[in-house]
């Protein structure tokens, strides 16, 4: 889980006019449906205001890429979409709403469950089961009461072929997932959120911890699964959300800076606090 | 220019050293707090080691002493008058059997409204069956209590000359050889001696045919009971009868070949111990030191506390750990270790008080008189000493295992949970499976702390030495028993230090030692080699 932010960071220091976020939403790509809505979205963890008035459109099918210093609420945000966390006490929406498909997440009618089924995630640190890596990939189908030995070797091996990990693997699918190398751990990771097939992919940081050539792998895959599938991926490493995304986000202090397509982001950015963080003046 | 290069440097080495360092005893403050830790764990280690060693010298002697006790019970021929003794004991037993089913049918008569005399006159018939089972046993037991005074003094003369040879060999110690030599030890003749007992075996054998001429006649005349569960109780002490007189040839012929200097391997010293059924004491007959019912009673005590802890202490920590919110949390957990805090005494007292009597008013209920053993016949026994120390099991069964659950890392659930699982889904399949170990030397500590319990148990075990009666199936878990604890703590008062019962309390403390030893022992390795690895 994201930290909470302290409290002094939240209160609006600089004394520089912020542009609403909205404002600078408008350079999105028009022609692309839009996946996830956010809409003045208000997030709390206790008192202290994680996320403020954010609105923000994904659009299908591409990979959008959220980029900020530490502790501006991205990946508060990103844990928004698959309602993770609700698995925090403390934190809370304060306002606002997220539309998945049109639909409000936080309606009382939706099944928190069916909405983590379409929505995967992939995490910082990998994290496969202590299991094998059959039972890691067919652990979302079981939940669901899956049993068919013949549909699971399938997913199986689709995922895994999916994942750009099948032939690592495929003659040592029983043995545990956890004796492989980080790399192909995080892969196995992807294999698993994508077993479910969902329409979302969401990726928080998933290249923190592996070496330059695993992660290399990791953003090929991106490129490869981003026909398919709706990816959000949180980043520190500015050159990564360059090479994968379509779309990139600057988010600082828990509000949303600038959003727009990843190429004018890097060369021409609106806002001054943009092209100073990717430029290296602070951050 | 030499000098200014020079000068410098000096001051510099100076700052480094500091000559005015604080020092106890040539020491500095760092090799104090070393040593006071170091100190510490030897001082620990030392005693562990003392005691231990104690233990063991305590109870090693009791090999020897209990195989001159073996030995006796067979050179002084009572074992040879125990073939006997079995025989009238069974009978009894029988006899037993009777009595409660006369019991059994005059409540029966006057709950059916027959005034007391009514009741008993409908009986006669059944008092002269029992008197005629009971007598027929009269001449063997004539034969018996003849044989039991004989052997008795065999034993007594052999005890005698025991103590005279001890105290000889003190004075021969002290150096008073004068007063040593006026002790006069005649050795007993064993052979010539257990001759008498064997020349009474044709009075027994006549005995015995007068038991299996009258046993047989009183079987014969048995009637015919009122309903078909009395009618089964008497059914079987028939067929019972019936193999007592078909056990004489048997007996007789053991008796026969029974020699009084037959050796006794060495091994029967440790294995009547190990493997011994019974455990009397001070008795005027012949001492048994058989930790097998104490044994019994220990583990059977400590498997109904684990029965009852471990799924209320293991769902208690899945609660807290994954379900319970803070605050929920913030009362539950001090609460459950708070438990622990309870003096045991206390516990044990509030089971005598209360808990036994609370258990058996339960029991007398008739709707719940289906259930095996239902009512209990005794207020304290095995359930009773259970489920207190079930409660004193939970919390550590519960910190243990919650602390495993919670060790598990965060990731393995945010995964789950992320791939769709509810949160059973999750506790069943992620969490519980990746701290199983943490859980499983959860339940091995409890149970360490459950057998090694005292106080509960001696005060609310029921303390009858005796293996339950499991042929009762559920109904074997109430009975009272005597646990390993409970002996010692009621025994070593009471018993002369270097005796033979006093090496054989020492010799249950060691198997105590071990017991707890090997469960820590496989609580650790569990928890070494199943520990997941986190990736």
């Amino acid at each position: 889980m994201t930290a909470a932010v302290p409290d002094s960071r939240m209160k609006p220091t600089d004394t520089t006019p912020m542009p609403s976020a909205t404002a600078a939403n408008d350079t999105t790509d028009p022609g692309a449906p839009t996946m996830i809505e956010v809409e003045s979205l208000d997030f709390f963890y206790g008192k202290s205001q994680a996320l403020h008035d954010v609105t923000i459109k994904i659009p299908a099918n591409k990979v959008t890429a959220f980029i900020g210093p530490s502790g501006c609420g991205k990946s508060t945000l990103l844990r928004c979409f698959n309602r993770m966390n609700d698995l925090v006490d403390i934190a809370r929406i304060g306002r606002g709403e997220i539309r998945i498909h049109g639909v409000d997440i936080h309606h009382p009618d939706v099944d928190v469950i069916a909405l983590r089924r379409q929505v995967g995630m992939v995490f910082q640190k990998s994290n496969p089961f202590p299991k094998s890596i059959y039972e890691n990939i067919t652990y979302g189908l079981q939940i669901q009461g899956v049993k068919d030995r013949r549909t699971l070797d399938e997913v199986v091996e689709k995922s895994l072929r999916g994942a750009a990990l099948w032939d690592e693997v495929k003659d040592r699918l029983h043995a545990s997932g956890i004796g492989l190398s980080g790399g192909q751990q995080q892969r196995l990771c992807i294999a698993r959120a994508i077993a479910v097939e969902p329409s979302i992919l969401l990726m928080d940081e998933p290249c923190a911890a592996l070496d330059p050539i695993a992660t290399a792998k990791v953003e090929e895959l991106i490129q490869q699964l981003k026909g398919k599938y709706t990816i959000v991926i949180v980043t520190h490493n500015m050159q990564q959300a360059g090479r994968c995304s379509d779309q990139t986000a600057f988010f600082y202090l828990g509000k949303l800076i600038e959003y727009s397509k990843t190429e004018k982001i890097f060369t021409n950015p609106a806002q001054k606090q943009t092209e100073d963080y990717i430029t290296g003046r602070f951050g | 220019m030499k000098s200014t290069t020079a000068q410098p440097a000096r001051p510099i080495g100076e700052a480094l050293l500091n000559r005015n360092r604080f020092r106890l005893l040539g020491l500095t403050p760092d090799e104090i707090i070393k040593y006071f830790f170091n100190g510490n764990a030897v001082v620990a280690i030392v005693v562990l080691a003392l005691i231990t060693i104690f233990l063991f010298r305590e109870g090693a002697g009791f090999f020897g002493q209990n195989m001159r006790n073996l030995r006796i019970y067979r050179l002084a021929g009572l074992e040879y008058v125990d073939f006997i003794r079995r025989q009238v004991d069974e009978h009894t037993a029988l006899n037993r059997a009777l009595n409660e089913s006369r019991l059994a049918q005059f409540t029966k008569l006057t709950a059916a409204g027959k005034t007391v005399e009514q009741a008993n006159e409908g009986l006669t018939p059944f008092d002269a069956f029992a008197t005629a089972f009971g007598d027929s046993v009269e001449d063997v037991r004539g034969v018996l209590s003849d044989l039991t005074e004989a052997a008795t003094a065999i034993k007594q003369k052999e005890q005698v000359n025991h103590d005279r040879l001890e105290q000889k060999g003190m004075l021969l110690g002290a150096g008073k050889a004068e007063e040593a030599e006026k002790i006069t030890v005649t050795p007993v003749d064993f052979a010539a001696e257990t001759v008498t007992l064997k020349g009474a075996f044709p009075a027994y054998q006549e005995a015995n045919r007068q038991f299996a001429a009258k046993l047989g006649a009183a079987l014969a005349s048995a009637p015919a009971m009122p309903d078909a569960k009395l009618q089964r109780q008497i059914d079987a002490v028939k067929a019972k009868g019936q193999a007592l007189i078909a056990a004489i040839p048997g007996t007789e012929r053991a008796m026969q070949a029974w020699r009084h200097d037959e050796p006794i391997p060495l091994s029967r010293s440790l294995t009547s111990f190990l493997f011994g059924r019974q455990w009397l004491t001070a008795s005027f007959w012949q001492d048994w030191y058989g930790i097998l019912p104490l044994f019994v009673g220990s583990l059977l005590v400590s498997l109904i506390a684990l029965a009852i802890a471990v799924p209320l202490g293991i769902s208690a920590a899945i609660y807290v750990s994954e379900i319970a919110s803070v605050r929920e949390k913030n009362i539950i957990k001090p609460y459950i270790e708070f438990i622990s805090a309870i003096p045991s005494v206390v516990l044990g007292f509030f089971g005598v008080a209360v808990l036994g009597s609370a258990l058996r008013a339960l029991s007398q209920l008739s709707f719940l008189s289906w259930f095996p053993g239902f009512p209990m016949s005794e207020r304290l026994n095995s359930l009773t000493a259970g489920c207190l120390l079930a409660l004193m099991a939970v919390p550590t069964i519960f910190s243990l295992a919650e602390d495993a659950i919670n060790n598990v890392p965060k990731h393995f659930k945010e995964a789950s949970y992320a791939l769709g699982a509810n949160r059973f889904q999750t506790i069943a399949r992620i969490l519980v499976p990746a701290s199983l170990s943490g859980i499983i030397s959860a339940i091995l500590l409890g149970f360490g702390r459950v057998i090694g319990e005292t106080m509960v148990v001696l005060l609310c075990a029921g303390n009858r030495i005796a293996i339950p009666d499991f042929t009762e199936g559920l109904g074997a878990f109430f009975q009272p028993v005597h646990t390993m604890t409970g002996i010692i703590a009621q025994e070593m008062g009471e018993v002369v230090n270097g005796s033979i019962h006093y090496r054989a309390l020492f010799m249950v403390g060691i198997m105590l030692f071990l017991l707890s030893l090997a469960i820590n022992y496989v609580a650790q390795i569990i928890v070494r080699r199943y520990r997941i690895s986190i990736g």
